[in-house]
């Protein structure tokens, strides 16, 4: 029994990292540019498909194509920014919109691209390290749980102590007194949309071999977000890390102890709960939701 | 002449907010603009800073034109705006306020001792270094915006407002502080709703009246003009 608490608890570590990376991005995204982008889920996929396209059928070497495929997801964001929320500055609800018009092209382009057929992609590694018999971490999985820590803190040290982070902060807090203290307010659209991007397209490209790529794996993907930032406190990023931590505990529990589809109804009763008592989220703050 | 605003008119969609403002600041002076609710004082320094774009005329800064940069840009060339309602970043520290006013500054050093200057003009922000924005007090978070608008090295700084919603020991302690900075040669544009203390303060003033300047005059003169008294002093 022990020995299945702490395998259900790293499987929970696993699913709180490959969450985190996804919600951070969306709540960073929300933040700065004041939009929800619902291809958020698309952009994972489309950091999957950037594994499939590269490691799988060109064989580039992993972590070169991770690389390659958080940069292109990146440039995605950056296309997204230019392309729909900046001539949408002014319409939020239009940039809510033209979000979901891209997610829908990126999903039409997955299909053209690859099919609709699930990808097989070779494992990376075979490798697990086992604690016990019963106690296993595949380094696979290791690796994004690494990812999210290393990356994770990177935004924390540049969002805290840097200039640039300082300016993106200031531009969520108040887009207008942000402009008077020289900031460019497109500049640091542009660094959020790259950031926030570039953090679900390495969460999907870290995790392609984990899972089942096909081009509606986004779906999924972004209902678990949307729950977590809700929870957390839409526009708080620690709120997005903690929630990620318990959404991903909760659901792992349950689906280990009883099954899937009644994970999926706990986690949104999470969310309807937190609603009730703090519809703000736990960390948010009433100004900013 | 420091700022030359000539023949300003600015447009909120079909609205003219201002029609025909001239304004000229001359350095090292405090220039005030009064008028009521709506006349258009906000407008004419939000022309100023670049954050309302202009539908006709001409504003020129040391001799540039300025109109037609955007807002970030002015901030580089010398113009600092304390807008209205303060705007401090709420979620950020005090300290993290005033560095984010020298964003766009190279010398890390020179920094340094302006933010000592600001912690040595405001006392009450060294306090409250490390404590978010949002949770001080009016008075307080009107210094902070004051403190960041310094840390750009401004030539000319835009007050918008600097006493609304304070108790009058702080805003008695606001004015004393715009006297101080002009006195040590930054030139300063003030907004204000409260005329007795604009006019106070002010070397020139200017009187607008629904989005045109009504009336102009070294401050003292206008404080003894009948109008002004009349409609704006409530003598």
């Amino acid at each position: 029994m022990l020995e299945l608490l702490a395998q259900t608890g790293l499987n929970a570590v696993y699913a709180a990292s490959y969450i985190s990376l996804v919600a951070v991005g969306l709540v960073l995204i929300f933040g700065v540019m004041g939009v929800v982008n619902f291809a958020h889920g698309e952009l994972f996929m489309a950091g999957a498909y950037a594994i499939v396209a590269l490691y799988a059928d060109m064989h580039v070497p992993f972590f070169v194509a991770v690389a390659i495929g958080l940069v292109f997801v990146g440039c995605l964001g950056l296309l997204m920014e230019k392309a729909l929320f900046r001539p949408l500055k002014d319409n939020p609800l239009g940039g809510l919109v033209a979000s979901i018009g891209f997610l829908m092209i990126l999903q039409a382009l997955a299909v053209m691209g690859f099919g609709v057929r699930m990808e097989h992609i070779p494992p990376v590694t075979q490798e697990v390290i086992a604690f016990s018999d019963k106690v296993r971490l595949p380094v696979a999985r290791l690796y994004v749980i690494v990812a999210a820590l290393v990356l994770l803190s990177a935004l924390w040290y540049f969002l805290k102590k840097t200039k640039f982070g300082w300016a993106l902060r200031a531009s969520a807090q108040d887009p207008e007194a942000a402009a008077l203290q020289g900031i460019s307010i497109t500049q640091t659209a542009k660094i959020a949309m790259f950031i926030g991007a570039g953090l679900a397209g390495i969460a999907g490209a870290l995790t392609a071999p984990l899972v089942s790529v096909n081009p509606h794996m986004g779906h999924s993907v972004i209902v678990t977000a949307f729950i977590v930032i809700i929870v957390g406190g839409v526009g708080s990023l620690e709120g997005a890390i903690v929630a990620s931590v318990a959404y991903a505990i909760v659901h792992t529990f349950v689906t280990t102890f009883y099954d899937g589809v009644l994970a999926d109804i706990v986690g949104l009763c999470l969310m309807l709960i937190v609603l009730i008592v703090k519809p703000t989220g736990l960390f948010g703050s009433a100004d900013r939701a | 002449m420091l700022l030359e605003m000539k023949n300003i008119a600015v447009n909120y969609g079909k609205i003219n907010a201002i029609r025909d403002i001239s304004i000229s600041v001359p350095a090292g002076k405090i220039v005030t603009i009064i008028g009521a609710n709506g006349a258009g004082k906000t407008t004419t320094l939000r022309a100023m800073s670049g954050m309302m774009p202009i539908a006709s005329g001409e504003i020129t800064f040391e001799g540039h034109r300025i109109d037609h940069l955007p807002a970030h840009k002015i901030v580089a060339n010398g113009i600092a705006h304390v807008p209205e309602g303060r705007r401090i970043f709420p979620d950020m520290t005090v300290e993290e306020n005033l560095r984010t006013g020298a964003f766009l500054r190279k010398d890390t050093d020179v920094i340094e001792n302006d933010l000592e200057d600001v912690f040595k003009r405001f006392p009450r922000l060294r306090e409250r270094r490390t404590q978010l924005a949002k949770t001080m007090s009016g008075g307080e978070q009107q210094m902070l915006a004051i403190g960041r608008a310094l840390m750009s090295r401004p030539r000319l700084l835009l007050m918008d407002e600097p006493s609304m919603g304070l108790a009058p020991v702080i805003v008695e302690e606001i004015a004393q502080i715009v006297e101080e900075i002009n006195e040590q040669g930054l030139s300063v544009v003030l907004v204000e709703q409260n005329a007795e203390l604009a006019l106070e303060l002010a070397d020139y003033a200017y009187v607008l009246e629904t989005g045109n300047s009504a009336l102009e005059g070294p401050a003292n003169e206008l404080h003894d003009n009948e109008h002004v008294r009349a409609a704006y002093l409530g003598i």
